[in-house]
């Protein structure tokens, strides 16, 4: 017995010590991060700055540049003791950085409103975003055997990826306008494919939750008098009938209300 | 009951001082029971974890397209005996809306502006997918995500995209096909980014190398990868101890250079004009064999980037050196052909 005891402390004691040391690991890896993110803005801000002002960079502009990189300096040196001064550090950069970038964006969104009209419309991240929606209705369609067919909606992706990639911007987007349609019929026709089983489970569901709630009400410590009570009851031998009626709907209306009236009972012998 | 221990209404048992001796071995054992202890020890071991779980019940995972777009994908805990789950969105503009209760039903939906209503009866845990256009701004070159998260979550930046400025500290960042994925705490968060075809090059080995917070596998194949680099290391070195002659040539070559570089001298003589902090940095490069790289004048100096930078490139404007790029580095050279230019 004893060495059961002190095994059950021992496993205690060192799940403890692995989980500090989990979080010591966590620490480390959190601060390299931290010089990571930060050495990156600071080179992509330096690159900015030499690309838009050359040799001229406004006075702001450069001692909030000073100011961030001194800081990413300080926070690799205080690596990997002075966590609290390296977290520090690093908003400081960032927010330096931040700072930067929204000044230089704002000196130069004029220039881009005067040179540039071109639509941002990105077609390659709207036909990702598309395909993605579609592979998980094709993954939900495939789990319920469904038996929808998908070869003609892939075909067209293919079609408008070909059209992006050669630059039949209009053709594309026809292309995108008719995956969206077939998507959302696809949408559709799962639903009402799969709503036959998807009521079964709800059946099912609703029958065992009933079992129990009937035990709930069976409890001899509720008062029989109560108001609630003799409504739950009611409402279970309606919500009976409605499951051999497949009616499903009314099934969820009506377990809505009994929850409701479950609660209280509850709480009244509490 | 131990028959060791004296019960305390024993008067006879008390001594003149009134103190109570108790034999104190295998209390344990009588006090409390010690398979109740063990398992209520074990129990305890094993409910923590559990309700650990329990506390944060859900996924949250977003996934920015190059165009702004962002994609939202949340694992969520839902009452079963609830007919219907209010979601609150993360904006107005949703595309692709689409619930999956547990066993893989797709549930009924309807979004009405940032709120969806879900039909989640039967159902404990939900996913909930869809697109938002509200997440990301753009403005001039710079784009800025900004969400009150209400759990922690992923987010993971389209490619060549480079963080620019954020305003809290991430929890991991990870590389994931050439993209950055950070893992950031609940609450208000912004970050910037913009798009640049240097945003990906590697900072060192250890940025292709995924981060995981528990990854202990990593660590011990990075100790075995430098275990083998070590062992490389002294092989190749010891091989080179054994042909010394080749490296002797090659030190004469090396010093010959140095001999051909103009000395610093000589350049101020050609170059009355140059400013003092700029000879200073001249001096340097030439007493360096002619040669330095502007992350080593920045070092030597105690220069800001942009303050050295600038004054590398007056001495090039000048005539008196030329840049070159070594291993993404600006190596700084004195030029040799200054007298011949003058």
């Amino acid at each position: 017995m004893k060495a059961l005891a002190l095994f059950t402390i021992f496993v205690l004691i060192s799940g403890t010590v692995t989980v500090s040391s989990i979080s010591d690991v966590y620490a480390q890896n959190d601060l390299n991060i931290l010089l990571r993110i930060a050495t990156q803005a600071d080179k992509q801000i330096i690159n900015q700055l030499e690309k838009t002002f050359d040799d001229s960079i406004p006075i702001d502009i450069q001692s909030l540049y000073d100011k961030g990189h001194t800081s990413v300096l300080t926070l690799e040196n205080s690596l990997p003791d002075n966590i609290e001064q390296a977290r520090e550090n690093f908003l400081i950069a960032m927010k330096s950085f931040k700072q930067i970038t929204k000044m230089m964006s704002e000196s130069t969104t004029e220039q881009k409103l005067t040179t540039s009209n071109i639509s941002d419309r990105d077609l390659q991240s709207e036909l990702n975003r598309l395909n993605k929606y579609f592979q998980k209705l094709k993954t939900i369609s495939e789990k319920h055997n469904t038996g929808i067919k998908f070869s003609e909606i892939e075909e067209l992706f293919t079609q408008a990826r070909q059209q992006i990639n050669s630059n039949e911007i209009e053709s594309a987007i026809n292309s995108i306008h008719q995956l969206e349609s077939l998507i959302h019929t696809i949408k559709k026709n799962i639903s009402e494919s799969s709503s036959h089983s998807s009521s079964d489970r709800i059946k099912e569901f609703a029958s065992k939750q009933l079992n129990k709630i009937q035990k709930i009400l069976e409890d001899p410590l509720i008062d029989s008098n109560m108001p609630e009570l003799e409504r739950a009851n009611s409402l279970v031998r309606e919500i009976e009938t409605l499951i051999s009626e497949d009616n499903v709907s009314d099934v969820k209306k009506k377990f809505g209300e009994l929850n409701k009236l479950v609660k209280i009972i509850k709480n009244s012998i509490r | 009951m131990n028959p060791e221990i004296v019960p305390i209404h024993r008067k006879e048992s008390l001594r003149e001082d009134g103190m109570l001796f108790v034999r104190t071995e295998c209390i344990l054992d009588t006090m409390v029971k010690i398979p109740l202890l063990v398992a209520s020890m074990i129990i305890v071991a094993a409910v923590m974890p559990i309700q650990s779980s329990f506390s944060s019940p859900r996924v949250l995972d977003l996934i920015i397209y190059p165009d702004g777009s962002t994609h939202v994908s949340a694992d969520i805990d839902v009452d079963p005996l609830v007919t219907d789950y209010e979601l609150k969105l993360f904006g107005n503009t949703i595309d692709n809306f689409v619930v999956v209760g547990e066993s893989g039903f797709l549930l009924t939906t309807d979004v009405i502006g940032d709120s969806a209503l879900i039909e989640t009866f039967g159902s404990s845990v939900i996913t909930v997918e869809y697109d938002i256009h509200d997440l990301v701004s753009k403005q001039g070159r710079v784009w800025t995500f900004s969400l009150d998260a209400p759990s922690d979550f992923t987010l993971l930046l389209p490619k060549n995209s480079a963080i620019v400025g954020m305003t809290n500290l991430p929890i991991n960042m990870e590389i994931i096909n050439d993209q950055n994925q950070l893992t950031l705490s609940a609450g208000d968060t912004e970050i910037d980014y913009l798009f640049s075809t240097t945003a990906l090059i590697p900072d060192s080995i250890d940025s292709t190398i995924p981060i995981s917070n528990f990854d202990y596998i990593s660590y011990v194949i990075g100790g075995i990868v430098v275990v083998i680099v070590i062992v490389i290391g002294v092989i190749v070195i010891r091989a080179k101890q054994k042909i010394v002659k080749p490296i002797q040539v090659q030190d004469t070559t090396q010093t010959k250079q140095k001999i051909e570089t103009i000395d610093a001298e000589t350049i101020f003589k050609l170059k009355p004009d140059l400013r003092e902090d700029d000879k200073e940095i001249v001096k340097f490069i030439s007493n360096n064999g002619g040669q330095a790289l502007e992350s080593d004048l920045r070092k030597k100096f105690l220069q800001p980037r942009t303050t050295m930078w600038r004054a590398v490139k007056r001495l090039e404007r000048n005539g008196v050196i030329e840049i070159e790029k070594k291993d993404l580095q600006n190596l700084v050279k004195l030029r040799k052909n200054m007298e011949e230019e003058e």
